[in-house]
């Protein structure tokens, strides 16, 4: 079963229609990808290629643009689509003000989940990410590992059927790193689907059995990881070396 | 979706009062504007000629008939207190040290009608003290120079008071307690847009959006926390101006003949105050921008709307100007039940332009703020 398709999805952030022509300004063009239910994903590219645009328009951040995205067979504006997405998007988006318990609970009802199952995740997910002596306190006072880590959590917080991780490792010390890696190894165990956005490409190579690799919004390339023996070199022979400095 | 509500109404909260500037801004500041305003004004409202003495140096030259029964009415006057030059000092002195307002000399002459009474006053006495003083004496010299016992008692024939108590100028509290509250109540604009701009940088409020939760209950989420909070300050410095202020000021403060009707005004112009917090909040770019902007606008509208000064004070240009401020119409409103026991139908128009007020502010920022 497919936990992800995503059909000739072209997007513009400057024009809403009629859609943009040929040379202008794309975000995604006629872009592609299938992610099999239990299969962990890799999505790389460099900075500006259009990895955040095709994430938001699959949460249902951004609507418009042409194409088709199904989530489990869903349209991203079907709430049991939604309530199949874990996301963790790449800024560290929880409440600074609140405890980790109290951005759980926040969430954990965006996510209707009854309260005896809110509670029992919480405490999985805290334990998970090795946060649970920490969950009384404001996450204002945490470690950027930390922070990182509760990101994941809140991801996780509904058991998703499809994880959607925006560069979930960058700025962590490699304890933190290792234990988001032990989570989600554990998780594709159990069958959860996941997309990894990420610019690490060991990381990309160790943890994910297939791979898009998309540039200035088109898919450059897609296959499975056991065909690049070493993917950064592959990576750069396909983007080139020039810098990328849009975001 | 009511327990999704509930949640993010519970969350609102938390976020704003654990900020350290929220209670003391929304809360601690106008309690103390109320207060020490309240003291410092409350000479602008006192009644001129019945509210407070005037301290003034007496001096009678003449030693006649008339000039002596001059000083005597002077002296025996309720709203006179006559005080004694120090030796060796001028009238700038006196007025300088804060000894006398004023100096009367009734010179040699009077009583032939060769001379006028002299009158000197401290040049930085309030007009409104000076006129009353003036008028006093006037009246008391027309006395003994024709001859009247009571030239009041005499006038009544030809002029009759019919002004209502309290009606056509507020007390110092009538207009401080409503006045401040407002003040704070638009205040709400600072910690508001900083808190919504602050979760769409960071990425929180978008997120909210990647749940099957309606985008309305998200905004409402945003938008009742504040209403309320609005609420909450009314009511807060209605109970400081009847509770606490009547220990400091000799002007109580009275609710009017239809206090009931202060719920659907703080209702509209809780409204109001939230409209002009979303709208700083859809303008601005990042929170420090936010914060500066509905601070000035705060303090703009608070200065013309009749809040810091009042607009019985306000020269005839001013008083227009003023009705640009939904915190006149605000005010004016609140006055309508403080001071004026007025009618319902006499409150409906203000409530109106603070409706319309609120309805253009939300109307502006639901096409400018890009939620997601």
């Amino acid at each position: 079963m497919k936990a992800l398709e995503i059909s000739h999805v072209t997007f513009s952030y400057h024009q809403k229609a009629p859609l943009p022509k040929e040379g202008a300004d794309w975000a995604l063009r006629d872009f592609s990808m299938q992610v099999q239910a239990g299969e962990m994903h890799a999505l790389v590219g460099p900075n500006g290629a259009g990895k955040t645009t095709l994430m938001k328009l699959i949460t249902g951040q951004l609507r418009g643009g042409r194409g088709d995205i199904k989530i489990y067979g869903r349209k991203p504006d079907d709430p049991a689509a939604l309530s199949a997405i874990g996301y963790a998007p790449q800024p560290v988006s929880v409440f600074a003000s609140l405890s980790a318990w109290e951005n759980l609970r926040v969430f954990g009802v965006m996510a209707n989940l009854p309260d005896d199952v809110l509670k029992e995740r919480a405490m999985a997910v805290l334990e998970a990410t090795g946060l649970l002596p920490y969950a009384k306190k404001r996450t204002a006072t945490y470690s950027g590992g930390m922070l990182r880590r509760l990101n994941l959590a809140v991801a996780l917080l509904h058991s998703p059927r499809l994880l959607l991780l925006d560069e979930p490792t960058v700025g962590v010390d490699p304890q933190s790193r290792n234990n988001i890696y032990e989570t989600l190894s554990k998780l594709n165990a159990q069958g959860v689907a996941a997309v990894l956005c990420t610019h690490i490409m060991d990381e990309a190579q160790r943890m994910c059995s297939s791979i898009t690799l998309l540039d200035r919004g088109e898919v450059i390339f897609s296959g499975a990881m056991k065909d690049i023996p070493d993917l950064e070199k592959f990576f750069l022979e396909k983007t080139g070396r020039s810098l990328r400095d849009d975001s | 979706m009511l327990k999704q509500l509930k949640e993010l109404i519970r969350k609102e909260m938390l976020v704003l009062l654990r900020e350290k500037q929220t209670v003391p801004l929304l809360f601690l500041m106008p309690v103390a504007l109320i207060f020490f305003l309240s003291l410092a004004l409350q000479g602008v409202y006192l009644d001129k000629l019945t509210g407070r003495q005037i301290m003034l140096v007496l001096e009678n030259q003449a030693r006649g008939p008339k000039s002596n029964l001059l000083e005597q009415k002077l002296s025996a006057h309720r709203s006179i207190q006559q005080v004694e030059r120090p030796r060796g000092y001028s009238n700038d002195q006196l007025f300088e040290s804060g000894k006398a307002h004023a100096v009367i000399v009734i010179p040699q002459g009077f009583d032939e009608g060769l001379k006028p009474v002299e009158v000197e006053f401290d040049p930085v006495l309030d007009a409104g003290y000076k006129a009353a003083t003036r008028a006093l004496l006037t009246s008391l010299t027309a006395e003994v120079v024709m001859g009247i016992d009571d030239i009041e008692a005499m006038t009544t024939r030809f002029i009759v008071e019919k002004t209502q108590k309290n009606t056509a100028f507020p007390g110092p509290l009538q207009n401080a307690v409503p006045g401040w509250s407002i003040f704070a109540m638009f205040f709400i604009a600072i910690p508001m847009s900083i808190g919504f701009l602050r979760e769409k940088n960071d990425g929180t409020l978008q997120r909210l959006f990647t749940y099957p939760v309606g985008a309305h209950v998200i905004i409402l989420g945003k938008l009742i926390p504040y209403y309320l909070i609005n609420l909450v300050q009314f009511a807060l410095m209605l109970l400081v101006g009847i509770g606490v202020m009547p220990f400091f000021i000799r002007y109580p403060f009275t609710l009017g003949s239809h206090p009931w009707h202060l719920l659907p005004i703080t209702l509209v112009v809780a409204a109001a105050s939230t409209g002009f917090g979303v709208l700083v909040a859809a303008t601005a770019k990042a929170p420090e921008q936010s914060s500066a902007l509905a601070a000035t606008g705060a303090v703009l509208m608070a200065v013309f709307g009749g809040i810091m000064v009042p607009t019985a004070l306000m020269p005839v240009f001013m008083k227009k100007l003023a009705m640009l401020s939904p915190m006149y119409w605000a005010h004016q409103a609140y006055l309508d039940v403080f001071m004026r026991q007025a009618a319902w139908r006499s409150i409906l128009p203000k409530l109106a332009v603070l409706t319309l007020f609120a309805s253009v502010c939300f109307y502006i920022a639901g096409r400018k703020v890009k939620w997601m």
